[in-house]
């Protein structure tokens, strides 16, 4: 079966903004990902806004951050790639999902071999991070589906709810990647590009 | 500043600005010189005299390591802390031949002595680039565990490194008072 679904990943803009501003107020964004209970919502819309700002022009950007969407749902999730190094190939990613029915749904595994795929595929990165609390357990299987390793295990490394909590680091290399294609070549057979703007790609089938 | 039975250590000022530039070699590189995006920095001389002149919360960014005749053999810092997850990140830099000597042996206890008892971490976290074989024998003398190894996560001198990091936790900490 090859992994298609009605979702694709594109910049984000600025009308997304109260979207992922919602989605960063939620507890299970805290809890997840970035951890700090104690920012504000204007602080939160501050530092949303200027990630927003940075300019898709600029040859070579520190971090990118793309929207998952979709002509069905609608927004369904936020994917950064962030401290991307050009001079190493490299980037960490975070992905979250914002709408919960879609969290351990094929919908967070597309999105996240989407993201890959533009990587190594458009990007021309050798290597991907991912930092993930050891309770995140979906999105670590969904790493190691792909064909990531676990590189390190932070024992007692993240506090939640009063308790430590260990952190796993996942490198992901682009011949890790293209092993695991070579694997599973039905898997990615409906992957196509990363960057696919579906309005655009319906409105070009309508004009022609 | 605080007095070993090898060593010296004090806040580094701007005026230490040249000895840390000698660190700052592309031809040997640290993994504790590298930035978050593990790419090697390479500073003048006044962005490390302005680096050095700075203080975090009131802390110096770096302290200065002096030998007993008051030359400074390299620099140490606990930096990059977690409060709530109580760990901080173990810097050292000191020459490979400084690594296995009684003043590399008090570098670690002043570092151990801030991060365990001052500020009662609950760890204390570094890293390692497969080049540097004389650190990693260092942090192993002194306990720290290794967390995993980073595949080709850096790319110097023609070819990829890998990453190793290393934890040490308190419990396992041999932590003597240097005064």
């Amino acid at each position: 079966m090859a992994l298609k679904s009605k979702t694709y990943i594109r910049r984000a803009e600025r009308e997304d903004l109260d979207k992922i501003v919602e989605w960063m107020e939620e507890p299970d964004f805290l809890r997840f990902l970035y951890g700090d209970p104690t920012r504000s919502p204007r602080q939160i819309r501050e530092h949303i806004v200027s990630m927003l700002g940075r300019s898709s022009a600029q040859t070579v950007p520190g971090s990118l951050y793309l929207l998952i969407d979709s002509e069905e749902w609608g927004p369904v999730g936020l994917l950064s790639l962030q401290n991307i190094s050009w001079r190493n190939r490299s980037c960490s990613a975070d992905l979250y999902i914002g709408k919960k029915e879609f969290r351990n749904h094929m919908v967070a595994a597309v999105s996240f071999y989407r993201a890959v795929d533009y990587c190594f595929n458009e990007l021309n990165l050798h290597r991907i991070t991912a930092y993930i609390y050891a309770f995140n357990e979906p999105s670590w299987r969904i790493m190691e589906k792909s064909g990531a390793k676990r590189e390190l295990t932070f024992r007692d490394h993240v506090a939640r709810d009063g308790q430590l909590y260990d952190v796993y680091g996942y490198g992901l290399l682009r011949s890790d990647y293209e092993a695991f294609c070579q694997k599973h070549p039905h898997l990615i057979a409906g992957l196509m590009s990363s960057m696919v703007d579906a309005q655009r790609v319906a409105s070009a089938e309508t004009a022609s | 500043m605080i007095r070993g039975k090898y060593s010296a250590i004090r806040s580094a000022e701007a005026d230490d600005a040249a000895v840390l530039k000698t660190f700052y070699d592309p031809s040997r590189p640290r993994s504790c010189l590298l930035d978050m995006r593990r790419e090697l920095l390479l500073p003048s001389l006044d962005e490390l005299r302005e680096v050095l002149g700075q203080k975090e919360q009131g802390k110096p960014i770096f302290y200065a390591v002096e030998n007993l005749t008051g030359e400074v053999r390299g620099f140490c810092s606990m930096r990059g802390q977690s409060l709530e997850s109580t760990y901080g990140e173990f810097v050292v830099v000191l020459d490979d031949a400084d690594l296995d000597t009684p003043l590399a042996v008090e570098v670690f206890q002043f570092l151990a002595n801030q991060a365990f008892v001052r500020m009662r971490f609950n760890k204390i976290l570094t890293h390692c680039l497969d080049s540097e074989q004389e650190y990693r024998a260092y942090l192993l003398r002194h306990g720290f565990k290794s967390d995993g190894v980073q595949r080709d996560v850096t790319f110097m001198l023609g070819r990829w490194h890998n990453l190793e990091a290393f934890s040490l936790f308190a419990a396992d900490a041999v932590i003597e008072d240097l005064e």
